[in-house]
């Protein structure tokens, strides 16, 4: 646990006004207005939630994919992921504390989102389950750390992964229901779907938003847990196989 | 007249095969297919979902036209990104001081993004936008394609204005398309009708090529007159010229600065 903190307090040092980071405070709320501005112009106010819910789980994600490709890329160019790979740390926690410090600025644009649809929009928007909006955005940086190490080793293999990087965003946030609920989606996505953490934060942050009762919050926290759990599992095992080959081939080093 | 065109013409050619230099270094035709067109039409759809729920089909064909044209003008704006590559590459100096004039030098440089920009932004109107209820009359479609390419070149002009000012604030080089894109997106009648904001919004959105070239391209899907459309697509022609002398201008001034402070190399 010492270790991870220690590599989420460098990783946030790290980062500290970097453009990364900075894109995203700033798109979050200029999302807001796009998304309110076409329910508005609808006429249906009654969406707002759904504007505030997507720019956070989009931010969340970009930056998750971000550090997936950043953090091998950015130490192979300093000419320290051979010391960071011979250190007796463990990598995996290593990674997946720097992950989690990136992912967690994401949380930053719900209250940016949040202060811009009541900015431009003046819908204030009331907190009705505070400790279940809170929750789950603690577990969505967890699951978006989680799912996006599984791109860590692909980084380590082949630098030029920046175009899955780049391709791994809308298909995932339509995929994932992030603004429109996947129901809304054809029936033979909705099973693919609900396989992406992504779904299961978008309708408990938005049931957490909504003043009716939610229903099976803890069930649901803990899927999207599950799901983040199992892509850091899957993450670092292959990992840990690719660092093993380019170690046994010598090529750690090569871009 | 064409004599003095002639060298112009060379150095943008001579740059413009880095340009696709670069973008066979990143894209394959599979990867640019199945990850790069893929990732703009789950783009488009994604909007137009959202336009479906909330107001039925009529919005979402509205949306569809305005976020696949956007397409294009997200791929133009790159040019602020790649840009700043040659700073990175340490080749700035020698374009300041190259006798060639730098706005040719980067006016080719990056011409793969209103190439790819337009390819992106023709498979959304012709082959995504009729699953969303958009028609299109044969007539129409070499106008429509016309506006198309134009809104990539008026895009990739003022593009090239905004990457003459970030040459020197490189961290911002992906900052500022993201964001520039975002606001054309909210303001230039992507979404909502311009006439949704205030009025003020609607004349700054005026100065960006995308307004009348979209505007142009919805009158076109209506059956307004072409004289309408052609005078819409000339106004947003000359918006993207007046970016493209704004871009000159400032490229000269940026180069003239450095090389007088010696600070070509530097990024302040």
């Amino acid at each position: 646990m010492r270790l991870f903190v220690t590599a989420a307090r460098f990783q946030l040092r790290h980062l500290a006004g970097s453009p990364a980071a900075v894109q995203v405070c700033v798109t979050a709320p200029l999302l807001t207005v796009v998304f309110l501005s076409i329910s508005d112009y609808a006429g249906r106010t009654d969406l707002s939630p759904y504007a505030v819910v997507a720019p956070t789980l989009m931010s969340l994600w970009l930056l998750a994919l971000h550090a997936a490709g950043e953090l091998i890329t950015e130490e192979r160019d300093l000419g320290t992921l051979e010391g960071l790979i011979a250190a007796p740390a463990r990598l995996g926690t290593v990674v997946m504390g720097r992950m989690c410090a990136v992912t967690a600025i994401g949380v930053v644009s719900f209250a940016e989102s949040w202060l811009a649809a009541g900015l431009v929009f003046g819908r204030w928007l009331a907190f009705p389950h505070p400790l279940v909006v809170v929750a789950c955005l603690l577990a969505t940086v967890w699951a978006a750390a989680g799912t996006a190490s599984i791109l860590s080793p692909l980084f380590v293999l082949m630098p030029s992964a920046r175009v899955i990087q780049n391709t791994l965003s809308y298909p995932f946030y339509l995929l994932g229901g992030v603004l429109v609920p996947v129901t809304f989606l054809p029936g033979w996505v909705q099973p693919v779907s609900r396989a992406v953490f992504l779904s299961w934060s978008a309708d408990l942050l938005r049931d957490g938003l909504d003043p009716a009762p939610v229903t099976d919050a803890v069930a649901r926290l803990a899927v999207i847990l599950a799901l983040g759990s199992a892509g850091c599992a899957i993450g670092l095992m292959l990992l840990r196989r690719v660092l093993n080959r380019v170690r046994r081939l010598g090529t750690l080093a090569q871009a | 007249m064409l004599a003095r065109l002639a060298l112009p013409a060379h150095v943008v050619r001579h740059s413009a095969a880095n340009a696709f230099a670069d973008m066979r270094a990143i894209y394959t035709w599979r990867t640019w297919t199945f990850g790069w067109l893929g990732r703009m039409l789950a783009q488009v759809t994604f909007f137009v979902l959202l336009g479906r729920v909330v107001a039925g089909p009529e919005h979402a064909t509205y949306l569809v036209i305005g976020n696949a044209l956007m397409t294009c003008v997200i791929e133009s704006l790159t040019v602020v990104a790649s840009t700043t590559w040659e700073r990175t590459a340490g080749t700035l100096a020698l374009l300041a001081a190259a006798p060639a004039g730098p706005t040719w030098v980067f006016l080719g440089r990056s011409l793969q993004w209103p190439v790819s920009g337009t390819g992106t932004s023709l498979v959304a109107l012709f082959l995504l936008g009729p699953f969303f209820g958009v028609t299109w009359r044969p007539e129409h479609i070499p106008v429509a394609a016309l506006l198309v390419v134009l809104t990539a070149a008026g895009t990739y002009c003022f593009g090239l204005f905004l990457a003459a000012l970030v040459l020197n604030a490189g961290r911002l080089r992906n900052v500022v398309p993201g964001v520039t894109a975002l606001l054309m997106m909210a303001f230039c009648g992507v979404q909502v009708p311009i006439g949704y904001w205030p009025s003020w919004i609607g004349r700054i959105a005026d100065i960006v090529p995308l307004t009348h070239l979209l505007h142009a391209l919805r009158a076109l899907t209506e059956d307004a007159s072409s004289g309408y459309v052609f005078a819409r697509a000339a106004l947003g022609l000359l918006v993207g010229v007046f970016w493209l002398v704004m871009a000159h201008l400032a490229f000269e001034s940026l180069l003239h600065r450095g090389r007088r402070r010696g600070t070509v190399d530097f990024d302040p």
